[in-house]
């Protein structure tokens, strides 16, 4: 007997598709769309589609998608697959590496970071930092900072002297002309960070343990 | 071989061109040979501040476009026995008449005869600036307690540390002590850590200045002034003596006084 290229397995989540990594892609869409349009299910069910060990591009992506949903009895909650290319490997890696620079951000000047950033030295007025995840300023922040600036909402900027004139998270803007008396008497050591209702908001830096404890990156010990 | 220092600020208005001719003269009355150079193309006036505007002959554009040569258009200062000379700015054609790799050329020229070469920088960050700049081996950046000043300064620094020079050093000018010691302005210490860079000297504000440029005289020839000795002192330090830093207090309080404002408490 051939062997089966896609298997359908019932879960309590709906119908999970297990598709052959070995066959040719064509040989596998045309199975696909055999056994989609075989079943008859009544109302939608939610399927996950397990790619294997197979690598498949955008465009593919929705090949599959589109197969799936085309009978409109089922619908793609899910696409997993356990591959990825060199490159968006890369571009994880950036964005969970972070980096350190040495110097001053004077006005005018713009740092940016596709990961973390510790900046030792001072951030001046009018001096930007732009950073993918979270920021780190281990001297006077007195400018503008954006952290989580492709949208990540548990960024959050630490200072050792906080007095930035605008803070940036994800989508929130704050102007810090109208800044709240906690800050204002709390500049040393201070972060911000969007809280459940996302808006920004400061804390204690030492209490960063507490509303994020998820930034913790340290290996070993005891 | 000499050295090209440029005098910048960013902002307008600080006292570029008269820090300029003041330390140029100060660095001839300790016995340099010093040129000066114009780079303000279309609205000269460090020729003013020292007094040559009627000497000018050709400018710093004829030399650049050759219609003269060098030595033809510096103007020599005659108050300072053959030690100070002035290349002035042309003023019919604007700062995009010189490209920042001809006024290299140049200011290389003038580093072979001169031991200093102090260049006025004109306000901004454009053309100007980059033809400035493109010659000199340090920086002197200019800024008065102003916080526009300030902000200014830091973006100039900001260029600074860009380019291939020595870390700039900072000169604090029109300080008036009785803002500063009121905490009305930043004092020098706020100003030095906000803008971290090298401290080179302080100049008090005095209305002296103005009287003495506005008759094209510099006040470093006048010893006997605050401000004059500011200048006086930075000169020093560029030569590489250490000048304690001077005092900005107000007149020592005799002793009555004092008393009073013990009392007064």
């Amino acid at each position: 007997m051939k062997k089966q290229l896609v298997h359908i397995k019932g879960t309590k989540e709906g119908l999970v598709l297990r598709l052959d990594d070995q066959c040719a892609y064509a040989e596998l869409v045309e199975e696909l769309e055999r056994k989609v349009s075989e079943g008859s299910i009544d109302g939608t069910v939610d399927v996950q589609l397990h790619l294997g060990n197979r690598y498949i591009s955008k465009d593919q992506q929705q090949q599959l998608v589109d197969i799936v949903q085309y009978t409109g009895s089922m619908h793609v909650a899910k696409m997993h697959s356990d591959v990825i290319t060199i490159e968006e490997s890369r571009e994880k890696l950036l964005t969970s590496q972070s980096e350190t620079f040495v110097g001053i951000v004077r006005s005018g000047q713009v740092l940016e970071s596709s990961g973390d950033i510790i900046v030792i030295g001072d951030v001046n007025p009018n001096g930007k930092i732009e950073a993918v995840g979270n920021i780190f300023v281990l001297g006077n922040l007195k400018g503008i900072v954006h952290a989580g600036i492709e949208g990540n909402r548990d960024a959050v900027i630490v200072a050792s002297h906080f007095e930035p004139t605008h803070v940036l998270i994800a989508d929130q803007i704050e102007v810090m002309s109208n800044e709240s008396p906690f800050v204002k008497n709390h500049v040393e050591q201070l972060f911000a960070y969007l809280n459940t209702d996302g808006i920004i908001s400061y804390e204690r830096l030492q209490e960063v343990r507490k509303i994020r404890p998820l930034l913790s990156t340290v290996k070993g010990g005891s | 071989m000499g050295e090209a220092i440029v005098i910048t600020s960013g902002k307008g208005g600080v006292g570029k061109t008269t820090t300029t001719a003041n330390l140029g003269t100060a660095l001839a009355l300790q016995g340099k040979k010093v040129c000066l150079v114009d780079t303000d193309i279309g609205l000269r006036n460090l020729d003013l501040v020292l007094g040559l505007d009627n000497r000018i002959i050709y400018d710093l554009v004829d030399v650049i476009e050759g219609r003269c040569k060098v030595h033809q258009a510096l103007v020599r200062d005659k108050r300072v026995e053959e030690k100070l000379f002035l290349l002035p700015a042309a003023q019919t054609t604007d700062k995009n008449a010189v490209t920042p790799e001809q006024m290299k050329s140049l200011i290389d020229e003038l580093k072979r005869e001169y031991d200093y070469v102090l260049i006025d920088c004109p306000a901004g960050i454009e053309q100007g600036y980059k033809n400035a700049v493109a010659g000199a081996d340090r920086a002197i950046v200019v800024t008065t307690p102003e916080i526009s000043a300030i902000r200014d300064a830091d973006r100039i620094i900001g260029l600074l540390e860009k380019e291939d020079i020595e870390p700039p050093k900072l000169i604090i000018n029109r300080i008036r002590k009785e803002l500063m010691n009121n905490d009305e302005t930043m004092d020098i210490n706020q100003i030095t850590l906000h803008l971290s860079i090298d401290l080179l000297g302080i100049i008090i504000d005095n209305e002296e200045v103005i009287t003495s440029s506005n008759k094209g005289e510099p006040i470093v020839m006048n010893p006997n002034n605050k401000a004059s000795l500011g200048y006086r002192n930075i000169a020093r330090r560029i030569l590489g003596e250490s000048v304690p830093l001077m005092t900005i207090e107000g007149e020592q309080k005799g002793m009555f006084k004092k008393l009073i404002s013990i009392f007064s408490k």
